[in-house]
């Protein structure tokens, strides 16, 4: 498989995993909690490495897992006691974390391969260099982990569909009708940080972060039911994949980066151009309800056709 | 400046540092509160971010690499991302939440691209913009010192002149622009500020811990004080203790400033919201803890007076089986009442003493002023709006309205 290829494909797979859970956070007004839990797992990544000197898949992800689980509970834990509004909680929380990953990486890991660029900045363009051995083949080892993933979101959309649509619109509506509105968000919160941790590991934070919050918001001002929200989220992901890919290489510049501003760009026309809340569609759809008022040779028209109207009701 | 860095008894960069983060903790202080208390704390992420377009941009349009230019380029495109988010969330479909997360990632893509971008061409001149991300303390000069301290004094003196009008656009904005008050203006401003201790501060600490400076000192003082004035003063004060302590600290062990600071702030802030008389969690905790044992002293004492009216005095069980309480709690009760020097014991059955039935008597009393305020309140004229306190009603009510209210009780149904 070659290595454009690898690329494209880790960041598509991204962008579906991501495309998948991003609206439901955009629904819920939790945006945000994907950066925090992409900052926060840095401690998690410190500690495997002190611990056991590894930076292998599988004991980073439960590492960083952990204080992903730890951060979204400090951050419900401090909103509950009433005090902190959840904004505030949230930039409590996640700064202190990173900051303890932070001393971790200066004092304990200093001078390995563990710099703070590459575990923020994400190496994406790397991914094809770190392999696993796979059903004979060698692949890179991105594939497989966000295959799983993605198939895992997809399955718990499947399973949950309903309850994850209920809790989402109407939280009493589905306490009613008997599912836990915070059983499903604390399922949906545990998703988010699976997909955001395993992808941190291979293409890094703010990718992960961008592709979790710029589809789906993008999505949302294109559409109006829930699965076109979600299937509009899945397929900008990977518009922001390939066309990030194609522009970072014609650039020379990041990767993930570009994937990124592509990301945004699309976000950008949907807020001016989205044809039902696009506001340079909106002033124009305005403009055009206004003008017959405005302009005196169009209201001759309009009164003539009320008053037809109420000649067929009258007769 | 270079005065004041003699008068600490420091080595020449520790003072520097010292003092940055003295400034930084009060602009992040002062400035940071306008932003949560409008319950946008993580604008301040979004700015910190935009920082990294906005150092690359100045880099770009001058080649310079001084603070003064690199803070310009970061304020203006702070300042732009700001109005971004402002213009998202305006529109109605986008939340702010998102606003907030699609400005943020945009502008850290395009500084990124930018950083890397600019690599190819001169890989040495550029490095150092990226310390700006994660800041770095040890390398403040003081011509940096210098410029902190005018942002900070400059925002300081804009909070105080127009201390009254951004007060009323902090708590109510539709209310701010019903008395002609310049709205966006102030929203602008209140947002500006922010940048600037964004500018102040990510130098120093970084542009994600920058988000807890603007956090920690405003989430501390309002568990301590309920005004705007006061709390503006308090989140100053404790941004400066938290930004000296963390510095001391982290020189003292020699680990980096930024992370220390941040670490320090969080466990002021914790202790604040566990602590903090009268709203702490752990002082809630006990306000509950101490108002339901009451409540269960009270009720099985009025229990106990039931029993007594209506046949001998009851042993424990029969206690229990008349009160229909759990036997653990009805126990625990009569442990407390025993303490009290309320009972009577005789044998193994329990009456009142002397003190006890005057504390039965008083309960009674309290119960009847209770039932009467329920009934019959509404015909009394209370001098205020406020609810009496329900637990001692003749004490906020006063003799002479409670007299009147028992008159009406007893009077029996009203015309």
């Amino acid at each position: 498989m070659s290595d454009d290829l690898t690329i494209i494909l880790t960041a598509g797979l991204l962008g579906t995993a991501c495309g998948l859970l991003g609206p439901f956070l955009v629904l819920r007004r939790q945006v945000l909690l994907s950066d925090a839990v992409a900052h926060a797992v840095l401690p998690g990544i410190v500690l495997v490495y002190i611990l056991f000197g590894s930076r292998a898949s599988l004991p980073v992800i439960l590492g960083a897992g952990l204080f992903a689980v730890i951060c979204v509970i400090g951050i419900e834990q401090i909103r509950a006691t009433g005090l902190v509004k959840a904004d505030a909680a949230t930039g409590l929380v996640f700064p202190t974390l990173f900051a303890l990953g932070v001393i971790g990486v200066t004092t304990f890991a200093s001078g390995v391969h563990l710099d703070l660029d590459s575990t923020i900045y994400g190496d994406i363009a790397f991914t094809p260099f770190r392999t696993w051995e796979l059903f004979g083949t060698e692949m890179a080892r991105s594939l497989p982990l966000l295959a799983a993933v993605t198939v895992g979101n997809m399955a718990m959309l499947v399973l949950l569909w309903k309850e994850l649509k209920a809790s989402t619109f109407d939280p009493v509506f589905s306490k009613v009708n008997g599912i836990s509105p915070e059983l499903v968000s604390r399922i949906l919160l545990i998703a988010v940080a699976v997909t955001a941790v395993t992808a941190f590991e291979s293409v890094g934070a703010i990718l992960v972060v961008t592709m979790l919050i710029v589809p789906a918001a993008t999505a949302h001002l294109l559409t109006v039911r829930l699965l076109p929200l979600v299937a509009v989220s899945v397929i900008v992901g990977w518009i922001s994949a390939v066309g990030g890919y194609g522009s970072a290489v014609a650039l020379d510049a990041s990767i993930a980066g570009a994937m990124g501003l592509v990301a945004t760009i699309c976000f950008s026309l949907a807020f001016l151009l989205s044809p039902r809340y696009g506001i340079i569609t909106r002033a124009v759809r305005h403009q055009r309800k206004i003008s017959p008022v405005l302009s005196p040779g169009l209201q001759p028209v309009s009164r003539a056709g009320d008053a037809s109207g109420s000649e067929d009701v009258s007769g | 400046m270079d005065r004041l860095i003699e008068l600490i008894p420091l080595s020449y960069t520790d003072s520097v540092v010292l003092i940055g983060a003295v400034i930084l903790g009060v602009a992040a202080g002062v400035l940071g509160a306008f932003a949560v208390l409008r319950q946008r704390s993580l604008v301040g992420d979004a700015l910190s971010h935009a920082a990294l377009p906005g150092v690359c941009v100045a880099f770009i349009a001058t080649g310079a690499k001084d603070a003064v230019t690199l803070a310009v380029g970061a304020a203006v495109v702070g300042v732009i991302a700001a109005g971004l988010i402002l213009v998202i969330e305006r529109t109605g479909r986008i939340r702010p939440d998102a606003a907030i997360g699609v400005v943020l990632t945009g502008f850290f893509s395009l500084g990124i691209v930018m950083l890397t971008f600019l690599g190819n061409f001169n890989n040495s001149s550029q490095a150092g913009l990226d310390t700006y991300l994660f800041g770095q303390a040890a390398g403040l000069l003081v011509s940096d010192l210098t410029v902190m301290g005018l942002l900070c004094a400059a925002s300081l003196g804009l909070v105080a002149v127009a201390f009254r009008p951004l007060k009323v656009a902090l708590f109510d904005l539709s209310f701010a622009g019903s008395v002609g008050l310049p709205v966006r203006l102030l929203e602008l401003a209140m947002t500006a500020m922010l940048v600037i201790a964004i500018v102040i501060g990510v130098r120093t600490v970084g542009a994600i811990l920058m988000v807890a400076m603007l956090i920690v000192p405003t989430v501390t003082a309002r568990q301590l004080t309920s005004r705007l004035s006061t709390l503006l003063v308090v989140a100053g004060i404790a941004g400066a203790v938290v930004g000296s302590a963390g510095s001391l600290i982290s020189t003292g062990a020699g680990i980096p400033t930024g992370p220390v600071i941040v670490l320090v702030g969080f466990v002021v802030a914790m202790s604040a919201i566990l602590l903090a008389p009268g709203r702490g969690v752990v002082w809630k905790a006990h306000r509950v803890t101490s108002e339901r044992r009451r409540a269960l002293n009270e009720g099985v004492l009025i229990d106990l007076e039931t029993a007594l009216q209506s046949g001998p005095p009851p042993t424990v069980g029969q206690l229990a089986s008349l009160s229909g309480r759990p036997p653990a709690g009805l126990r625990r009760a009569l442990r407390n009442l025993d303490r009290a020097g309320v009972l009577r014991r005789d044998g193994d059955r329990i009456a009142l003493s002397a003190t006890g039935t005057a504390a039965v008597q008083t309960l009674l009393d309290r119960r009847e002023l209770w039932s009467a305020w329920l009934e019959n309140g509404w015909r009394i004229e209370l001098p205020d709006a406020g609810e009496p306190d329900p637990r001692d009603l003749r004490a906020s009510l006063g003799d002479d309205l409670t007299d009147e209210l028992l008159a009406f009780s007893r009077g029996g149904p009203g015309e």
